[in-house]
């Protein structure tokens, strides 16, 4: 009898543990059917805050749940969705965070297992598009009146809506790109800063003249210290025309144009312009540590970096030591005319959308927003930012903490964002970074995030054949490719718009004619 | 022991089995029953789902799964059209088939000098299985990224050099890289060095007393004694070593199924990966039977002198039966032919 019931035991719990580890949750029952934003809201204030919030009067007054799934800084996030539940109480706030590593393994395990979140976030548009993550939220974007203020080419190259009419994502974090030049080492080197409206050409000079490797205090001086690639930079800022990497005009590539920066850059390294890289024996050579990196040696004039190494470095404390005079100049146009007015300019941009999931699509967009573009979202991340008690795991106040740029032109927003930004600089220095974010809002994100069918295309293409290494060690030019990476560029582009998009996908949005175009451009490009 | 009729085996199978049979198999079926539940759900299930996913091309969508049937078409079109996937696969046969005896050998070896009568002997246990805890997971890639992979005191580049000047380049590349990823090769080791511990420690110490008296040394006593002992170990560690190589986060096919699986691509996804998985898992299978096969075929020197000499006997049994059979029908003949009178001798006397 004992056996019996031993067993019985074993066989009830581990059923239990299997129902109770297979269980899914039961959903929220309902939704919204709001397909448009009203515009209209009520002003509200939260305790222990300046900020009169616009709150929008057109959301459900039934107690939901949202998920936010996001690879973002968790700290920053957090905090803005404990303010978006004080502003609406009725909305509780799940976010869920996952390295950026396993984002999309995560995701899509989510989705597998039904427990797909409401907003996400994502950097690869082929795999959001590919599994019908993202749901049309064009009504809400059309009719919501803050969309207007956002950067310029967010709208007019309908960045977010990849080809089709329809709009399925917002930029969710905006990194403009820059150029940081090191005045201390130009002086040095008696060069003089270039200037502010300069072009492709002077900058490639400027690498040139700045590159003394027989240099008097025994420590060669370099051009350029290399984080981004500059032929992706160059890709962007040849024409006016072009809306995205590889020469892409929102329908076709034209590699050619890209050719042409990959040469130069590849020419800057053979020529010995470009810095040693970290963990090289160059490096060791150089800088006498395997480890180094060159923004640190104060021998490097020009620098590709990331915007977040501003203030997630040299503005730090520890960097004070090394004698730098880090200013940033816009990303040069290759023409002079479009060097002389604000022109397009490559960005990073991480992009959000609210999922095919969500019952409450209304709720999901104006928490999106909150977290994205929002002017009252980012009033609350200035405030959270000046605000140098709160910090992140390390310690470090999350300024310091990849902290994005606003991709709203909202005035307000951006004149408490340069404020709390330039805090502690001197006049000159704030003067160069007003005149840098004056002119850097016309982004253009790079493709894996804004063209369908680009990451496919890297992936079984392009890095797959290993052009960036062919090219740089001055094997193969760069031109000797133009001309098949764009037929496979444009075929991979036209496939994956017919699958996404077609006629027989789960969107099925395109026109006749637009699914005439991509038939005709899958054909041709096809060999 | 007579053969029961048919009537014996229908009264046979009229008999009931008694209340208190049927409890102890009721008792018995509920415990192993959560093992028959979960080797269900969660290998059965998962093995008939892979395969059909394996047939499909499968996209994952927040409104459900969509499915395609393109029947081999995944099979196909990573044979055709991925050339990743059979470069990786051979690098990872002929990787595994160098690595597992080096492996297994130095656990042998290890196991052996754990099991001498040695001062601080847990400690080195500790020591040699430390690495199981920590190779596992991520740490063991950011080591190996640190270049703690390789041994540094080797010139791992002279090593490779001098390989390839005699062995052609798809053979010495694999060799080579035994030697680039040594440290790495041989933090595999702990469980298997415990497996044999655990062998040799069972060993009867006796018998190596009266190997010795007899006069034999060390080296025979290994041969004789340790190693038919923990042969079965051998073939145990071997099929160990080569599910955890091909199951290690290291591994580069892992990667590459885990790749399809999450990939953007309409053609990949679920399906093409587990079609993947699939083509893994049957190379995997073969290299364990390969393993299976050399080892269980291989018999010790004095097993393979009995095995012979029992062939022997049993041949000379054989054919003194056949004589025996051979001479009573002659014997029958002749009395046939006697009686018959039709039987003569030479010398035509009849008698023999």
């Amino acid at each position: 009898m004992k056996k019996k019931l031993v067993a019985s035991m074993l066989v009830l719990t581990m059923v239990a543990s299997l129902a109770a580890g297979c269980g899914k949750d039961g959903g929220q029952g309902g939704g919204s059917t709001a397909t448009s934003v009203s515009g209209e809201t009520e002003e509200v204030t939260v305790e222990g805050s300046d900020i009169t919030y616009h709150k929008a009067t057109d959301l459900t007054t039934d107690d939901i749940e949202l998920t936010y799934f996001h690879f973002d800084q968790d700290e920053t996030v957090q905090y803005l969705a404990d303010r978006f539940m004080e502003i609406y109480p009725n909305i509780k706030v799940t976010v869920k965070y996952e390295n950026v590593s396993t984002y999309d393994d995560t995701l899509l395990t989510l989705v597998n297992n039904q427990e797909t979140p409401d907003v996400v976030m994502f950097s690869d548009a082929d795999f959001a598009l590919s599994n019908a993550i993202l749901t049309d939220i064009s009504g809400f974007y059309d009719t919501d009146p803050e969309t207007k203020e956002l950067a310029s080419t967010i709208n007019e190259c309908k960045i977010g809506c990849y080809g089709t009419d329809a709009r399925y994502a917002v930029p969710v974090k905006f990194f403009p790109g820059v150029m940081y030049v090191d005045l201390n080492v130009l002086k040095t080197l008696n060069i003089e800063a270039p200037s502010r409206n300069w072009t492709w050409a002077e900058m490639i000079q400027l690498i040139k003249d700045a590159t003394v490797l027989d240099s008097p205090d025994g420590q060669a001086y370099y051009g350029v210290g290399v984080y981004n690639r500059l032929d992706s930079y160059y890709g962007i800022a040849a024409a006016q025309t072009i809306q995205g990497e590889f020469g892409f005009d929102g329908t076709d590539f034209d590699l050619s144009i890209w050719a042409v920066g990959e040469q130069e850059f590849a020419d800057l390294a053979t020529g010995g312009y470009r810095a040693p890289a970290t963990e090289t024996q160059e490096m060791e050579d150089w800088a006498g540590d395997w480890e180094a990196w060159s923004g640190a040696t104060g021998h490097v004039a020009l620098f590709t970096e990331a915007f977040w190494t501003y203030q997630g470095t040299w503005a730090t404390e520890a960097f004070q030591q090394y004698d730098l005079d880090i200013v940033p100049y816009v990303v040069p146009a290759v023409s002079e005319e479009d060097a002389s007015a604000d022109h397009h300019s490559i960005a990073t941009i991480d992009f959000g959308g609210v999922t095919t999931a969500c019952k409450y699509p209304r709720e999901a967009y104006e928490l999106l927003k909150f977290m994205s573009f929002g002017v009252d979202g980012w009033n609350t991340r200035i405030e959270m930012y000046n605000d140098t008690s709160i910090v992140n795991a390390s310690g470090l106040p999350l300024k310091n903490d990849v902290m994005p740029a606003p991709i709203t032109t909202n005035e307000e927003v951006w004149s408490a964002y340069i404020d709390m930004y330039c805090d502690g600089m001197d006049e000159t220095h704030k003067g160069y970074w007003e005149e840098y974010f004056a002119s850097c809002m016309q982004p253009i994100p790079y493709g894996w995030t804004s063209i369908a069918g680009y990451w496919n295309y890297c992936d079984e293409y392009f890095n797959k054949i290993g052009i960036h290494t062919l090219v740089d060690s001055g094997e193969k030019k760069a031109a000797d490719f133009a001309d098949e990476a764009t037929t496979k560029a444009n075929y991979y582009h036209a496939k994956a718009m017919l699958e996404y998009f077609g006629p027989d996908s789960l969107y099925n949005v395109l026109t006749e004619e637009q699914t005439q175009l991509y038939e005709q451009m899958l054909e041709e490009n096809s060999n | 022991m007579s053969k029961m009729t048919k009537q014996e085996k229908k009264n046979r199978k009229r008999v009931k089995p008694g209340r208190l049979a049927r409890r102890e198999a009721i008792t018995g079926l509920l415990f192993i029953s959560p093992w028959i539940v979960g080797a269900c759900i969660f290998l059965a299930y998962p093995l008939i789902t892979s395969f059909w996913y394996a047939l499909n091309n499968i996209r994952i969508t927040p409104m459900g799964k969509s499915f395609t049937f393109v029947g081999h078409g995944n099979f196909t079109q990573i044979i055709m059209s991925d050339p990743d996937f059979p470069t990786q696969m051979i690098d990872y046969i002929t990787s595994t088939i160098l690595s597992v005896p080096i492996i297994v050998v130095f656990a042998l070896i290890i196991a052996m000098m754990l099991n001498e009568n040695i001062k601080g002997k847990g400690f080195f246990r500790l020591i040699f299985f430390l690495p199981v805890i920590i190779v596992s997971g991520p740490i063991l890639g950011m080591l190996t990224q640190q270049g703690a992979g390789s041994i540094t005191a080797i010139d791992t580049q002279a090593i490779s050099g001098a390989i390839e000047s005699f062995l052609p380049h798809a053979l010495a590349e694999p060799i080579s890289e035994l030697f680039e990823n040594m440290i790495t090769i041989l933090w595999y080791s702990g469980v298997q060095i415990l497996i044999f511990l655990s062998a040799l420690q069972k060993i009867d110490r006796s018998m190596y007393e009266a190997a010795k008296i007899d006069g034999g040394s060390g080296w025979e006593c290994f041969w004789k004694i340790t190693l038919p002992t923990v042969k079965p170990m051998i073939l145990l560690n071997c099929v160990y070593t080569v599910v955890f190589i091909s199951n290690n986060d290291q591994n580069a096919i892992i990667e590459l199924i885990k790749g399809a699986m999450f990939s953007g691509t309409r053609e990949k996804g679920y399906g093409y990966a587990s079609a993947m998985a699939w083509m893994y898992s049957v190379v995997v299978v073969l290299i364990v039977c390969i393993f299976a096969v050399l080892l269980l075929a291989r018999k010790d020197v004095y097993e393979r002198q009995i095995r012979k000499y029992k062939k022997q006997v049993r041949k000379e049994k054989r054919l003194a039966k056949k004589i025996g059979r051979r001479s009573a029908r002659n014997a029958k003949k002749i009395q046939k032919a006697r009686q018959k009178r039709g039987y003569k001798t030479y010398d035509g006397s009849g008698d023999y």
